[in-house]
């Protein structure tokens, strides 16, 4: 079906009505990103009135290749895999389990439902902040939990596999609500009569959510499935929150933030090299589209297949 | 309305949104037509911009000193904004450049490249000047007041001045507690054999022998700086060596410091320090729970604001058993105030600072913040003052402020304490060291 505007220019309003949507995106976001992909063949330093100059993939080599500090960087990189495979599918699971229980026609489900979403609206600081308090070393409730049974943490602060646990965790619990949300919203477009229909036919409690639920939840699952990859090979605001800039727990967020800001240590000065952070940026861009698209493909093919 | 009519509002709303977003934002007007006479008052009311980094006692009093200046001139507000240390430079760099500051705190000039060092970037303040971000203050009536050594070393560039600084600050030595020491009849530790047996004496009586600031990650490694120091008491001639290869951080004097920074992390610092914020931790000190606090001389006015009554003293860290290593304070030029060079409020910057660097303000800041001065008149009424008065002619530079990390270094590049357990995953000081020079290893050959 077309709809017609009008006769003439009008014909021509709905794009025009399209520009200021297109202005912003063009500004805001691809502008910015095709500038970084032609900043990281430089050696920009983000500072105004600096000189750029062109240097090819020297970035890239140096990111990739270049002595021991490239090592570090795949590191990085292996690191953010982990996270994004442990977050997406924890998160995951823990959300449809929670949708599927608070989605009960209970009492009080609402404040659960409200109490499981909070931590979504508290944002980044205020997340990094309670868990750091809850994560005290000297006298912090988990740490006095745990020596009950006589064992003792620096939590955030010490082993940095265990620091990298944790921030796992509590970006799991941060934005397990969203992926709750996209569920309870999933579930209450299976018309009821399904169900009543299955349970008249003596279908099971599995048998309903394997034939029924899981099923027409194809669309919840592909939104939740993508934001949390996408959204867990993007992170880096609690690692920088909770432990800082330290070894053996950045992830490739991080480390792009770190580089390009001249994050220091104390008054240690550094520089400013936006154009090297730029390489990174595109590094972590490529590895967020490949995995992205794959993720998109096999959930497209599972829903067509679902669907005949 | 007629579809024509909607098409035509539809369209004059398009447009002005986009006109709305081409335009250029308002430029600020306070101040910014007419300049006053240099030190002079503005003649329009002006808002100065200015950024400091956190530092309780040095915040608490740039507020006092915010307003008497506002009083003294009632046509300038100061719009002050505090940022964590750690982030000072990336706030500076993105406000510099948006044109958002006009008077900023900078730390002393450091990290410079040197003829030995290869293929390393400038630092920050280096590409700031460089992109000409940062004023020119050379000539300056209020330079006067500064000594000439440390407006050359902390602040200027090229021959030109860009930055005054304020103090020199030592992060070598320890707090100790005189009470405790007293109580354990111990004396104060002179050799690295009795600061070993002062600890355990505390932890045998269920005192923990050392706090620090170590949520802020760089409180327990700089705590242990002083053990570098007794062992390379000249450190810009070890970052010569370690660039050039005469030094090895596995080598034979090496790993006598590595040795005693395991058990400097593992035996002397309390369990729990890397949940305490930097903050945190002089509170933590002065509450009288923990025997000694390794860090920085800016403590001491929040020890003393912590606890008035609680006795205190500092003595350099005493990182080898010959007493003559242990003589030395490292550390290096702190704070320092530079103007930005596009600031709209040029004259106000300048008053601002030239008020700051009266001598009788200038003497109230290192009172409050227990800085050494850099004002020749200035005198040491500090408690801090007075600890560190005796070693101040043997004061010297810190390795990580001549420090710049060849490109392709690995992370431990680095003569942290942090590294071994509980903090960090060694616990085998050989393994460490071997480690720490591969990782530099990998970066000098890569730029060769």
């Amino acid at each position: 079906m077309s709809y017609h505007f009008g006769r003439g220019w009008a014909k021509w309003t709905p794009y025009l009505l399209l520009l200021p949507g297109l202005f912003f995106y063009f500004l805001i976001a691809l502008g910015p990103s095709m500038a970084t992909a032609v900043y990281s063949f430089t050696d920009a330093t983000g500072i105004k009135g600096a000189p750029v100059h062109w240097v090819g993939f020297d970035n890239y080599r140096e990111f990739l290749f270049m002595g021991r500090a490239s090592v570090d960087n795949l590191d990085a990189l292996k690191r953010t895999l982990i996270f994004c495979f442990i977050v997406t599918f924890v998160q995951f699971g823990l959300g449809l389990f929670v949708a599927l229980i608070v989605n009960q026609n209970l009492k009080g489900t609402n404040v659960f439902r409200t109490i499981y979403f909070m931590p979504v609206i508290l944002g980044v600081v205020i997340q990094g902040l309670m868990w750091s308090l809850f994560l005290y070393p000297l006298g912090g409730p988990v740490a006095k939990l745990l020596s009950l049974f006589g064992v003792r943490s620096e939590f955030l602060g010490g082993q940095p596999a265990e620091a990298f646990a944790w921030v796992t965790f509590i970006q799991i619990w941060a934005n397990m609500g969203i992926t709750m949300m996209i569920f309870i919203a999933g579930l209450q477009t299976i018309p009821s009569e399904l169900y009543e229909a299955a349970r008249i036919d003596g279908a099971n409690s599995w048998q309903i959510f394997r034939n029924i639920t899981w099923p027409l939840l194809t669309p919840s699952v592909n939104t939740n499935l993508l934001l949390n990859v996408i959204g867990s090979l993007q992170a880096w605001q609690l690692f920088y929150v909770l432990v800082g800039y330290r070894n053996g727990t950045q992830v490739l967020g991080y480390l792009i933030f770190a580089t390009g800001f001249g994050q220091t240590s104390g008054s240690v000065t550094t520089s400013f090299r936006q154009g090297y952070a730029a390489a990174a940026s595109i590094i972590l861009f490529l590895l967020v589209l490949v995995i992205g698209m794959t993720t998109q493909y096999i959930l497209q093919r599972r829903e067509a297949r679902i669907l005949e | 309305m007629s579809k024509k009519m909607f098409s035509l509002m539809s369209l004059i709303v398009v447009f002005a949104t986009l006109l709305a977003a081409c335009g250029s934002p308002a430029t600020p007007t306070e101040g910014s037509s007419q300049p006053a006479p240099a030190g002079e008052q503005p003649a329009q009311q002006v808002t100065l911009r200015v950024l400091v980094h956190q530092n309780p006692p040095m915040v608490a009093f740039m507020e006092e000193f915010n307003k008497k200046f506002q009083e003294k001139h009632p046509n300038i507000t100061i719009d002050m904004s505090v940022v964590n240390a750690n982030d000072l430079s990336t706030v500076s760099q993105t406000r510099l450049s948006a044109n958002d500051i006009d008077v900023l705190d900078i730390f002393g000039f450091s990290n410079a490249a040197q003829p030995y060092m290869k293929q390393v970037d400038p630092p920050n303040w280096q590409q700031l000047i460089e992109a000409g971000l940062l004023m020119d203050l050379t000539g300056q009536d209020f330079l006067k007041y500064y000594d000439a050594s440390a407006l050359t070393d902390a602040g200027s560039y090229n021959g030109k001045v860009y930055a005054v600084n304020l103090g020199r600050v030592s992060y070598s030595g320890v707090y100790y507690n005189k009470n405790l020491f007293n109580q354990y009849n111990l004396k104060v530790p002179t050799t690295w054999s009795e600061l070993v047996t002062a600890c355990e004496t505390f932890k045998a009586a269920n005192i923990p022998c050392m706090t620090a600031g170590g949520k802020d990650g760089w409180p327990i490694f700089v705590g242990a700086y002083g053990l570098l120091g007794s062992i390379y008491p000249d450190q810009a001639a070890l970052v010569e060596g370690l660039w050039t290869g005469t030094i090895k951080w596995n080598d034979e004097k090496s790993l006598e410091m590595w040795r005693k920074m395991q058990v400097y992390a593992r035996d002397m610092m309390e369990e729990g320090a890397s949940g305490i914020a930097g903050d945190a931790a002089p509170g933590r000190f002065a509450s009288g729970a923990v025997a000694m606090f390794p860090g920085g001389t800016w403590y001491a006015p929040a020890i003393e604001a912590a606890n008035p009554d609680f006795e205190w003293g500092y003595i350099p860290f005493p990182g080898s058993d010959n007493p003559e290593d242990n003589k030395y304070l490292f550390g290096k030029y702190d704070q320092g105030w530079a103007i930005a060079a596009n600031t709209p409020n040029k004259e106000a910057a300048l008053l601002y600072l030239s008020e700051f660097s009266d001598p009788a303000n200038y003497q109230a800041f290192v009172d409050a913040v227990g800085f050494i001065p850099t004002q020749p008149t200035a005198k040491l009424n500090t408690q801090i003052g007075a600890e560190v008065a005796p070693y101040l002619e043997n004061f010297r530079v810190g390795y990580e402020q001549y420090w710049v990390a060849p490109k392709g270094a690995g992370q431990f590049a680095n003569p942290w304490a942090s590294y071994f357990k509980p903090f960090g995953t060694y616990d085998d000081p050989v393994e460490l060291a071997n480690k720490v020079q591969e990782d530099l290893q990998a970066g000098l050959d890569a730029v060769k």
